[in-house]
């Protein structure tokens, strides 16, 4: 099994092969999805073109196509969600960190096939996408318990319709949850989505920490999901993909 | 290639005028119908249609109106007997419903079918139930290639977690 880690978009991303590393020049188009992105998107970079449109030097239908595309993606998410996940800040900025990782890692999955790798594991800061299998068996990833990052709360196996695992929680680095005014603080301390995609994944992870318990059976019946919650008292709930990994049981 | 970067300069352009808007309703009220999909590149898996013939999926609590178009038959009024639906492909796996009639009324809706792919019998909710954690698992008993947590974590543990099993080749 081969493993390739490197640092981008302020995260570790780690990625393993079934088999042997891929060529060099497979993971250096992985790298560069990851910076491509970084250098659009970054809100910690001044000089991405997102800066410059949150600082109001450079107008959204002047910015690029990509920008203007993911925008709409990430607005078009915002409706699908009714609201729960949103691009914007309370302030009017457009942030884009919530989509973009998922998007980061959906090209990097798209270069790896296009290499002609079949059986990889990509984990980028806590999001997870595989293809394929390890020696014959589906690949497995732990979802960390947020009460004692040492131990893990479940482990699943990720194929089929599964492919994807990301978790959100409530104080998340560069605070990229935002709630709307007068909502009350999120009853979830941590939330993790199975998905065949990792933006569906990611964006209803986000999504089910923002909105809370009393609109997560509206989400699961909107999306094919499976999910892991966690809230404030370590109390947790899970849908039955969930119910049967290993480490839960039905209470 | 050049007419699908139209399209999606197009609705993007859209969508900046829907911003604006959204921007301008201090609420960000967003519209609760569905917008058409402005074009999601790359492997996004969109949430799966729901075949529209799908059987109201709680059987207990149906009303004859919202399971009457599953019926294969058409129940003359004072009619009585047993009704079988036809076989229907949902996000779930395959449905079929039974319904019981006595008299023209709805008496019972039994669910005779309900697998996923792998043809075992599931529940048609997916509900999120309490769950107990059974034991303490770590990165290596529980035989995991990948962590994954908050992003917050990921400049400590989450990542000692995830090189920890880089390093060992686990």
């Amino acid at each position: 099994m081969g493993v390739h880690v490197f640092t981008t978009m302020g995260t570790t991303v780690s990625l393993r092969f079934a088999g042997p590393t891929a060529a060099a020049s497979a993971l250096a188009g992985v790298e560069d999805a990851f910076d491509e992105h970084d250098r659009r998107f970054s809100l910690y970079r001044p000089d991405s073109e997102l800066s410059r449109v949150a600082r109001g030097e450079l107008a959204l239908t002047r910015s690029s196509v990509e920008l203007r595309e993911t925008y709409a993606e990430a607005i078009d998410w915002s409706a699908r969600t009714g609201g729960a996940f949103t691009p914007h800040r309370p302030d009017g900025v457009i942030d884009l960190s919530g989509t973009v990782k998922a998007r980061a890692i959906a090209a990097a999955a798209h270069r790896l096939d296009a290499a002609g790798e079949t059986d990889w594991m990509l984990v980028a800061g806590g999001d997870i996408l595989v293809a394929g299998a390890i020696g014959g068996e589906p690949w497995r990833a732990g979802v960390v318990d947020p009460d004692d990052r040492g131990a893990l709360l479940t482990a699943v196996e990720l194929g089929g319709r599964r492919l994807a695992l990301a978790t959100s929680g409530t104080a998340e680095r560069g605070e990229h949850i935002w709630r709307g005014a007068g909502r009350a603080s999120a009853p979830y301390s941590q939330v993790s989505v199975l998905a065949e995609g990792i933006m569906t994944a990611d964006v209803l992870a986000t999504a089910l920490v923002a909105a809370g318990p009393e609109r997560c059976q509206e989400l699961v019946d909107r999306f094919d999901l499976e999910v892991l919650t966690v809230d404030l008292d370590g109390a947790l709930t899970a849908t039955a993909g969930f119910t049967q990994a290993r480490g839960l049981a039905r209470s | 290639m050049r007419a699908r970067a139209l399209v999606l300069s197009v609705l993007s352009s859209v969508a900046v005028l829907t911003v604006g808007w959204q921007l301008g309703t201090q609420n960000q009220q967003a519209p609760s119908a569905s917008v058409p999909d402005a074009g999601a590149p790359g492997p996004v898996a969109s949430s799966t249609p729901t075949p529209t013939p799908t059987p109201t999926p709680t059987p207990s609590t149906s009303t004859p109106a919202s399971v009457s178009p599953s019926a294969s038959a058409p129940t003359p009024a004072g009619a009585s007997g047993t009704f079988t639906g036809s076989s229907v492909q949902t996000r779930y796996g395959a449905v079929q419903v039974q319904i019981t009639v006595e008299s023209g009324t709805l008496t019972d809706v039994t669910a005779l079918h309900l697998t996923d792919d792998d043809q075992r019998s599931v529940s048609i909710s997916n509900r999120a139930a309490p769950v107990l954690r059974q034991e303490v698992l770590s990165a290596q008993s529980a035989n995991v290639q990948g962590v994954s947590g908050a992003t917050y974590t990921s400049d400590g543990y989450l990542t000692s977690l995830q090189s920890a099993l880089d390093q060992a080749g686990l």
